[in-house]
């Protein structure tokens, strides 16, 4: 009796407790509701993507998430991050898998180029092409997110690859800032002779050749020809000005870059720059952090630098005022159920309270117009932003504007042209039959 | 025991063996056989639609220049691997077992050991900046020997980077192959060495007498071990040189990795991994078959 009398207790309250848990967690769920009167009408639950897990980055995009979600409380994100040398695989396999997240990071050019034509980038030309939101944006960086007349992306930084120069190596050889690429020649061999390495180059990776190609072709073919090479149904590279853009590569090579430099990696050539080695570095605004004081460059370096774009070609029949950089960005999945979501949480990440943090904490500029100030932004950074605001267009980095197989066409070619084994007109050969090959199967 | 309690228990043997069974072929002989079926397909992770192609990625395979470039890189890998690693190995753990006081020979197996236990990664970036053209030690050393015309951009030059890959590789490597092979020397009983030498044999003589044939099944794992290992390198490959310059130091691996993520030809890479497969299971029963029954025992 007693026993049946206690198991019937230990039942009822066993029940009691539950039902309490479950009116708790009720009642907090629509207390949070009722407690945030922003009156977000927004609800949902996205995966987003970036690229940024390193120690230093990562507290940012959490803050930013967090500050969201605050004024978002019917919304659910879950954040993840990959850094940027697993992020071309893992990608792939989210994309194999058909879970590409609602927001992905991605680089402009072929890379989210990929993405459109398999029918998973959102078209976002309705949100941002003569919208508020759109007109904050860098016209050059949005431009370069867009594709067959449709804008695919949001870029959210800007970068462009300019000669880092030690402006006291430069002004104790009496050396003044070359306005044209004869004259850079010129300045290399007055530094070679004075046992100065001219620039510091290592090309390990393969990109750091191929930026020069990116600067150098379109010095020498005219516009239009590169943009119909570009796509791979038309891309032909019949043009005799990609032969010479390869050999004035050679020249440069030979007069001014460091030898050997397949098997040196750009980290080395970055040391040699900011050891005084070497007077000059062709590299892209987002390492200018690297060479401050709060990025670990020593103080002889730190306060000693500036920068040119790559010199014009006086008779070259190309655009001379194109700079060479690309806006990194996110896309949005075209088969996401949240796309309202998803382009609110773009539109948070670009505002310039944001987008000015986004400098300061990264180093790197913001494709919002008017946000590196002397705030947030060391100088260098603030006269990086000007010339790319004021640059006609940017030249998108070859390897990423390409049709991959001409792409490694080029970066292979480069890496023989290096070592001796292949000549210019040897590798536009191979580029021609990778095109070829492109056009045939597309 | 009755037949039911016999049965039981020959059934109870299966079923202990069973979690084991169904985890090997859940994640790794369904995924070899899905592999090749794949491999039949031209896509990637962008195709709305896989297309059919039969053996066709492998007849690509057999016209490319680089997927024979990456077996020879292979193929030399195994071939200095087993010869020093192996061979080399074995020569190190017998000097130290015979030769050397107990001290020292702690000592230096520790010294020999330590480069296996470094990351690849940090071993990666120590090699670069001893290969780097300018400043490396190798070129440097090689200046002051008076021979700068053997110096050379050791990762950079097409014919010298994977050479100088696989020489980083024995440097980490052989001490791994040392201690086992030592392990396996301390079994052999002192008795057989101290027989020989009263008989007049020289400890040049005994290595070859008594060692190596004793340590015959120990040999033969090391030699799979390292001939499966040089098929499946990729990250000292990845890490060094990427497989450049122009594809030269490419290797099966590294060569599969960049078909299938930069190249966005997964049912190619899906044929080169299952040629890695056939050629590692290959060896691996050659190896075994050809030792078979040559047990030595004294």
């Amino acid at each position: 009796m007693d026993r049946t009398a206690s198991l019937r207790r230990r039942r009822w309250s066993l029940i009691a407790t539950l039902l309490v848990f479950v009116l708790v967690g009720t009642c907090s769920s629509a207390g949070l509701g009722a407690s945030a009167s922003t009156g977000s009408k927004l609800s949902g639950s996205i995966v987003f993507l970036e690229r940024w897990p390193e120690p230093q980055y990562a507290p940012f995009w959490k803050k930013i998430v967090a500050d969201y979600l605050a004024l978002h409380p019917n919304v659910r994100i879950d954040h993840q991050a990959i850094a940027d040398q697993p992020y071309k695989d893992k990608i792939r396999v989210l994309t194999a898998a058909g879970q590409l997240p609602d927001i992905y990071f991605s680089w402009a050019g072929d890379f989210a180029n990929k993405f459109v034509r398999a029918g998973l980038a959102a078209d976002l030309t309705p949100y941002m092409r003569n919208t508020p939101w759109g007109n904050s944006l860098a016209p050059a960086a949005v431009d370069a997110w867009t594709h067959g007349g449709k804008i695919y992306g949001v870029p959210i930084s800007v970068d462009a690859k300019v000669f880092l120069y030690n402006t006291k190596i430069f002004a104790n050889n009496g050396l003044q800032v070359p306005k044209t690429i004869d004259a850079l020649i010129t300045t290399c061999d007055t530094l070679r002779s004075k046992g100065i390495e001219p620039i510091a180059f290592g090309n390990k990776d393969g990109w750091a050749a191929i930026h020069y190609m990116t600067s150098l072709n379109p010095k020498y073919v005219p516009r239009a020809t590169l943009d119909k090479d570009f796509e791979p149904s038309t891309g032909e590279f019949t043009d005799p000005g990609y032969v010479a853009a390869l050999n004035e590569f050679s020249m440069i090579n030979k007069h001014c870059l460091t030898q050997g430099a397949n098997g040196i990696d750009y980290t080395v050539a970055q040391a040699e720059l900011m050891q005084g080695k070497a007077a000059m570095y062709y590299g892209q605004t987002v390492e200018f952090k690297t060479f401050t004081r709060a990025g670990g460059a020593p103080a002889s370096f730190a306060n000693n630098w500036d920068f040119f774009p790559m010199p014009p070609v006086p008779n070259g029949r190309g655009d001379q005022n194109l700079l060479t950089g690309a806006p990194d960005g996110f896309m949005i999945n075209a088969k996401s159920k949240h796309i309202d979501i998803a382009v609110d949480l773009l539109k948070f990440i670009t505002d310039r309270q944001n987008a000015e943090a986004f400098t300061k904490t990264l180093g790197r500029l913001s494709s919002v117009a008017g946000t590196a100030t002397s705030a947030n932004a060391f100088p260098q950074l603030i006269k990086a932003l000007r010339v790319i605001n004021s640059a006609s267009g940017m030249n998108i980095w070859l390897d990423t504007i390409l049709h991959i197989d001409i792409a490694n066409a080029y970066l292979n070619g480069l890496e023989a042209m290096l070592n001796g084994t292949k000549t210019p007109d040897q590798i536009m050969q191979d580029v021609r039959a990778a095109a070829a090959k492109v056009r045939a199967n597309p | 025991m009755s037949v039911i309690a016999k049965r039981v228990r020959a059934l109870s043997g299966w079923l202990y063996v069973l979690p084991a069974l169904i985890l090997v072929a859940v994640f790794v002989y369904y995924p070899v056989v899905e592999n090749f079926r794949l491999s039949t397909f031209q896509w990637n992770a962008f195709s709305t639609h896989p297309r059919y192609v039969g053996l066709g990625n492998y007849a690509g395979l057999m016209a490319d220049p680089v997927f024979w470039r990456a077996i020879f890189n292979n193929i030399a890998y195994a071939i200095v691997s087993v010869i020093w690693q192996v061979g080399f190995g074995l020569v190190l753990a017998a000097i130290l077992e015979e030769t050397v006081r107990a001290r020292l020979r702690a000592f230096l197996r520790t010294v020999y050991f330590i480069p296996v236990t470094i990351s690849i990664t940090v071993t990666g970036l120590l090699f670069q900046f001893l290969y780097h053209p300018q400043f490396g030690l190798v070129n440097r050393v090689l200046v002051i020997l008076g021979h700068p015309q053997w110096t050379h951009s050791w990762l950079g030059e097409e014919a010298t980077a994977i050479w100088a890959i696989i020489g980083m590789s024995q440097w980490q490597s052989v001490g791994y192959v040392m201690v086992l092979l030592t392990v396996a020397m301390q079994k052999i009983p002192r008795e057989f060495y101290e027989a020989a030498y009263i008989d007049g044999t020289t400890k040049v003589q005994a290595f070859f007498l008594i060692t190596v044939p004793l340590l015959r099944e120990m040999t033969t794992l090391m030699m799979i071990l390292t001939i499966s290992g040089a098929f499946l390198v990729f990250n000292e490959v990845k890490v060094m040189t990427d497989g450049g310059p122009n594809n030269a130091s490419q290797v099966l691996g590294t060569w599969l990795y960049r078909s299938a993520f930069q190249n966005d030809q997964m049912g190619y890479a899906s044929a080169i991994a299952t040629v890695i497969f056939i050629l590692t299971f290959g060896a691996g029963v050659a190896q075994l078959w050809g030792v078979r029954g040559k047990q030595v025992e004294f």
